[in-house]
């Protein structure tokens, strides 16, 4: 049912929760991971760490279904070339913020001593940093879309 | 003319209300968002070449009729 007729509605609702959710985490792992560690008490931890993972692949699946074997004149209209127009430039944003922050990350590590341990936290410190940012843009993406989709 | 786009003249409200069209109609006939169509005649997006000759076939005139680039 959702396959076959998206809306602008749960288009938003889909992208909304995988972006807050992506905030979420990431930015919680960037405070672990720069020692600002927030004390929750997180039974199973790594288990939970997950769930963003799932619900964006879920989510991203979910559109990328609807778009293939939905509608197809609903999907013409839902995405547009203006609605794509929106989705590149948030995209190149992501990608030139993704690049400033991976340099800045490069250059706080400690070379000196350099080690496996501190091999893995960069990567992670990477990851988290991409998952924020593109976190942060499929939320204003989300919330911008339905917007203008009201008011617009 | 309306309101347009650095690059791009355009007099699709102007034609669009003369034709008892409403975004809403025009978006369904060019298969497009109504904020696709809204975003065209306030000049914040220039339209492909397709979609041009989409909304002057609904509108019944020619995309030149909509559309000019600035002298």
């Amino acid at each position: 049912m959702i396959l076959k007729e998206m809306t602008y509605f749960k288009r938003f609702l889909i992208v909304f929760i995988c972006g807050i959710m992506q905030i979420f985490y990431a930015a919680y792992l960037l405070l672990n991971l720069f020692g600002y560690s927030i004390d929750w008490h997180i039974s199973n931890h790594d288990l939970f760490m997950f769930i963003p993972g799932i619900l964006v692949f879920v989510g991203s699946g979910i559109l990328t279904a609807s778009y293939y074997l939905g509608d197809k004149k609903i999907n013409n209209i839902l995405y547009d070339e203006y609605t794509a127009l929106r989705y590149y430039k948030i995209a190149s944003i992501g990608y030139v913020l993704n690049g400033i922050g991976i340099f800045v990350l490069f250059s706080i590590q400690d070379w000196a001593n350099w080690s496996f341990q501190n091999a893995n936290n960069m990567i992670y410190q990477i990851a988290a940093f991409a998952w924020l940012i593109f976190g942060v843009l499929l939320t204003i993406f989300a919330i911008g879309d339905y917007k203008e989709y009201k008011n617009g | 003319m309306g309101k347009h786009h650095q690059n791009l003249l355009n007099n699709l409200e102007e034609l669009r209300k003369s034709a008892g069209l409403t975004q809403q109609d025009l978006s369904e006939s060019a298969e497009v968002s109504r904020k696709s169509i809204n975003a065209i005649e306030n000049g914040i997006y220039v339209p492909s070449t397709v979609l041009a000759l989409k909304i002057a076939k609904t509108l019944g005139c020619k995309v030149e009729d909509i559309f000019k680039l600035p002298t």
